[in-house]
């Protein structure tokens, strides 16, 4: 066993972890406000990938102002989407929404393709190229970025949904709809937040993810990774995403190592089904009793 | 205004077609059908023998998702189960064609009652999310089970032969594609007047108190889903013999996506819904090429536009039917003769 | 059952008017035409390419028709975007050819040119050809009435591998190839193929069609150090993190690609990275003024900016259609699909105008020739690194 290799592997596998996690938080905070899977955040992410590329080709900015500008324009994104199409499906059923953010997705798709066309692109170089070291064990600038920004912002989440009233709020909301309103929470607000802090943070992980592959219009199945993880997690659960993510990234990373690129992601949907077969609503998300 | 359609017995009650009207739409709706193959052209004909493959595969998700309240993301895995059955048994075995077909649904329901193991466990969108990975790991095995499945290659099939005859032009298939695909229609609509049917439709509307009203929940849910992937399978099998290749790229991800979004915009839970709408969303995208025809005198770029312009209409619809017409195609269809029976009344 | 009232006859008669109204669009073959159909990506993931194959059919109907058509036909393109959807391109082929006469056919890939060979096969009036490379339509027994204007991706290989056993014999290889059929289409016989030719293949990865990040992949190319890495079932990502990742550990190994992967622009956009990159092309550049391409000249005169490589590819593709057709139509025979094959594989040292560097013949399904070509960061040109290589069969 070549144990640099074994840490070089795993180093990567983490870095890529940290990304599905931060893109898994934007699954699990419209889900634990609003009951809704968002499976548009795929494609948000790649929005935020193709806005910081416009505002740095087309409009010149400097890449330092186009980074907060494109993950602002995610969250407005969510807003709109929020007001316009989420909000008047309350009541309906999960699958209906569900579907609806499919169509969102697709739409997204579409959107993209007609504006900037199907080719593939790299965004401007904004981390720099020189490698990093971690002792002997090689690991990728970019992905060392990625894995540093993502944890902070997670951090950050942790600390704003302990503290802030925000995050209180939204927690309230999650726990129960009808006391948080009785309470005196703007329990509309808390559901526009959600979308927008979450929108935003897929905007965010799509830089990330759009620096270090390029982007492309087919950029959104990043999604669908990010979305085993929150299934294996918990659909609302932060703590979840987090685990879940660097355990998928771990395990894609081992898989695709040592099996095989081709076995990633039979691995990883296999561990899926075995984890939800195990416990239905994932290994830290809340376990719903129904009653009559 | 239509009046007197009073029943006397509860057979007659339950009918499929209660009044005059009805007949008669279904006699003009029949006398198309076996019609239309020597009045289109091969185009035309093409794309009537995808709907009404598209239909067949939208009808037995209908039955999973619509009656049975189970939401599927598998359909076109289940699909591909059909096809790879169809091309290793006229490969390997030269079976016949109606048997293969059969066959075909066989396995797959087989499959699908595996696939469905999870479903009395894990419920609503986590099972949803459980199929998504039940069929990116038959997509493994579809690549990997070279001896069977040809690997990434795939299968080429063999034209389909009926009482001697070839059939392998869009004519020919139209005459065992589309009475397939009315049988299997008929059975879901019967399928609903039976204990079984019934039986879907309590779990759907409420699992718990259907368990309470003597239904064992296990075997009627795998049910549904071997029915469901039944219909899949078949459908499948005929896609096989009609594009005569099958490759793992044949059904991909999002052609799941596409039957749920059918059924939707079709009308979840009706029998014509997952009609209309897989005729709709089949025929849609080739309709918007005649609409991208007639603008590119106005837009010379228009051409370059349609397959963007699909997607975002593709997603459009769905966004728009779930929030006007949530009840899809069918509602308005229901409304349209609902209109006509009370006419000259306002409704 | 009662009588029919009169809005029961009413909607009969509609479905009746319904029915006949429906469009009958077949259309008067004209005399003295000669019309190309195509299932052509114009959208989709494949766009890229199919923009220019478009460009490139229509130019050169544009140059036969100018000198006066194929033996007194004027050539017609007649395309339809197929988004490049298997189902789709077969829609398209039927709509094009019950509204054309077509003999001559352009087809988008790989899963539609075995979707739709069975039923060239059964028709026997039309010949394809198409954007697939794949191998497997490289057998005329199975594929009877198809061929590609270039080398199949097996015989990219070989030819990569010959320039490799020349300039540095016994060299250590890496396959990176994509999960899908087009990356795997190559690999099996390419290894052994190396093993014949006295390389030696030390690692074969394999990314998942999704992957975005590659520094697991960068991992085992950094531990199996080849001299020569090879991608094949890409168009540009992950190429460009993979070099440039490959580049930060200080990796001596030079990467190599195939055709689809050649394009000029698409590496010109990437910048520095891109420096060094090889790999094979079946036809000059758009901007290669060398003395014996007549025919760039041309081009460059119809079409002042850079035209990608599925521009050329589209133009070799409709002009050994239309030499074939030529062909078929000076013997007087009549034009079908055996005739037509008949008359492509007749085809012997034939002088593209210089789109090929070297004389092009036609002995089966495919045209083994190609050259190597390195992209230069600095020109942001790719530059010939080899002579043209014809494989021997």
């Amino acid at each position: 066993m070549d144990w640099l290799f074994f840490t070089e592997v795993t180093l990567a596998g983490l870095g890529s972890g940290a990304l599905l996690s931060l893109t898994a938080l934007s699954f699990v905070l419209i889900y634990k406000a609003t009951r809704v899977i968002n499976l548009a955040v795929g494609e948000i992410l790649m929005l935020g990938g193709y806005l910081f590329f416009a505002f740095v080709t087309a409009l010149g900015l400097s890449t330092w102002l186009a980074i907060p500008l494109a993950i602002a324009g995610g969250g407005l994104f969510g807003m709109v989407v929020e007001r316009t199409l989420i909000r008047p499906m309350l009541g309906e059923s999960s699958i209906s929404v569900l579907m609806l953010t499919v169509g969102l997705g697709s739409v997204l798709i579409g959107a993209v393709e007609l504006i900037w066309n199907t080719d593939p692109r790299a965004l401007p170089d904004f981390m720099g190229q020189t490698p990093v070291f971690i002792g002997e064990a090689y690991v990728s600038r970019k992905i060392a970025i990625g894995f540093v920004v993502a944890a902070i912002v997670i951090a950050l989440f942790l600390l704003l949904f302990r503290f802030w009233r925000g995050g209180v709020a939204l927690r309230a909301t999650a726990t129960d709809q009808a006391a948080a309103y009785s309470c005196g929470i703007n329990v509309p607000a808390v559901f526009s937040l959600a979308w927008i802090v979450a929108c935003a943070t897929a905007a965010g992980a799509g830089l990330l993810v759009g620096a270090i592959g390029g982007i492309s219009p087919t950029m959104g199945v990043f999604g669908l990774s990010a979305l085993v993880v929150v299934i294996i997690g918990g659909l609302d659960s932060v703590l979840g995403a987090l685990v879940g993510g660097i355990l998928i990234g771990l395990v894609e990373a081992w898989a695709g190592t040592f099996l095989g690129g081709e076995y990633k992601l039979v691995t990883t949907f296999s561990l899926l089904i075995a984890a939800l077969m195990i416990r239905p609503y994932g290994l830290f998300g809340t376990v719903e009793i129904e009653r009559l | 205004m239509r009046i007197a359609t009073a029943k006397e017995t509860y057979i007659a009650d339950e009918g499929l077609l209660v009044t005059a009207t009805q007949r008669a739409w279904m006699g003009v709706l029949i006398a198309m059908l076996v019609l239309a193959p020597f009045v289109l052209n091969q185009y035309w004909l093409y794309l009537a023998c995808l709907v009404a493959i598209n239909v067949a595969s939208a009808t037995g998700l209908n039955i999973l998702t619509g009656y049975t309240g189970l939401v599927s993301l598998g359909q076109a895995a289940f699909m591909a189960v059909g096809a790879y059955a169809v091309a290793f048994l006229e490969g390997a075995l030269g079976t016949p064609f109606l048997l293969n077909i059969l066959a075909a649904g066989f396995v797959a329901a087989f499959v699908g009652v595996l696939v469905g193991i999870p479903s009395l466990r894990v419920k609503g969108l986590y099972l949803a999310i459980a199929t998504i990975a039940a069929s990116f790991i038959l997509h493994f095995v579809f690549t990997h089970w070279v001896s069977v499945t040809g690997g990434v290659r795939g299968i080429n099939v063999a034209p389909a032969r009926l009482l001697g005859l070839e059939l392998a032009s869009p004519f020919a298939l139209y005459f065992v594609i589309v009475p397939i695909t009315c049988l299997m229609v008929l059975g879901a609509a019967n399928l609903f007047r039976t204990r079984i049917g019934r039986a879907f439709i309590a779990i759907r509307d409420r699992d718990i108190s259907a368990e309470v009203l003597g239904i064992p929940l296990l075997r009627y849910k795998l049910m549904s889903f071997a029915l469901s992937s039944f219909y899949a399978g078949v459908a499948g099998g005929m896609w096989a013999y009609f594009f005569r290749v099958v490759t793992p790229e044949s059904f991909p991800f999002a052609t799941s996506i596409f039957f749920l979004a059918a059924v939707i915009v079709g009308g979840l839970g009706t029998i014509l819904g997952p009609v209309l709408g897989a005729a709709f969303m089949t025929l849609v995208p080739e309709l918007l090429k005649y609409v991208v025809e007639w603008l590119g005198p106005v837009f010379p770029n228009a051409g370059a536009a349609l397959s963007p312009v699909r997607t975002i209409v593709f997603g459009a619809l769905i966004i728009l039917f779930l929030v006007f017409e949530p009840h899809g195609l069918a509602e308005m269809v229901r409304r349209v003769r609902r209109f006509f029976h009370l006419w000259p009344f306002r409704t | 059952m009662t009588s029919l009232n009169r809005r029961q006859m009413m909607a009969l008669a509609a479905g009746a008017g319904l029915a006949s109204t429906f469009p009958g669009l077949t259309v008067q073959a004209q005399e003295k035409e000669l019309v190309i159909g195509g299932s052509i990506p114009l959208t989709g993931v494949f766009a890229f390419a199919g923009v220019a194959i478009e460009a490139g059919i229509s130019d050169y109907v544009k140059i036969a028709n100018e000198a006066g058509g194929i033996a007194g036909r004027k050539l017609r393109l007649a395309y339809e975007d197929t988004a490049y959807k298997v189902d789709t391109s077969v829609a398209v082929f039927n709509k094009l050819t019950t509204q054309n006469d077509i003999h001559l056919y352009y087809g988008d890939s790989t899963g539609f040119a075995k979707t739709i060979n069975e039923e060239l096969n059964r028709r026997g009036t039309i010949m394809m050809a198409g954007a697939s490379f794949g191998s497997e339509l490289n057998d005329p027994a199975k594929y009877p009435f198809q061929f590609m204007a270039g080398p199949d991706y097996v015989e990219m290989f070989a030819i990569l591998l010959e320039y490799i056993a020349k300039t540095q014999p016994g060299a250590k290889l890496v396959f990176v190839n994509s999960d899908t059929e087009f990356g795997r289409d190559p690999i099996e016989a390419s290894v052994k193929r190396a093993k014949a030719t006295g390389l030696d293949v030390v690692a074969q990865i394999v990314t998942p069609p999704t992957a975005v990040d590659v520094s697991t992949e960068v991992l085992k190319l950094r531990r199996a150090n080849p001299d020569f890495t090879i991608f094949h079932g890409y168009v540009l990502a992950p190429l460009p993190e993979f070099m440039s990742q490959a580049k930060q550990l200080g990796l001596k190994t030079k990467f190599m690609g195939t055709f689809w992967s050649m394009d000029n622009s698409l590496w010109a956009n990437v910048g520095a990275p891109a420096d060094g990159f090889m790999g094979v092309m079946p036809y000059r550049y758009y901007y290669d003024t060398a003395p014996d391409a007549p025919m760039l000249e041309k081009i460059r005169k119809l079409r002042p900016t850079y035209q990608a490589t599925g521009y050329m590819q589209g133009f070799l593709t409709a002009m050994l259609m239309g030499e074939a057709a030529r062909r078929t139509l000076d013997k007087g025979q009549e034009l079908n699909a055996k005739n037509l094959k008949a008359a492509l594989n007749s085809i012997k040292d034939f002088d593209t105008g210089g789109i090929m560097g070297v004389p092009v013949s036609v002995p089966g399904n495919s045209v083994p020739v190609g050259r190597i070509y390195q992209f230069s960061a600095a020109d942001k040109q790719m530059k010939p690194a080899s002579d043209w290589i014809s494989l021997k069969k």
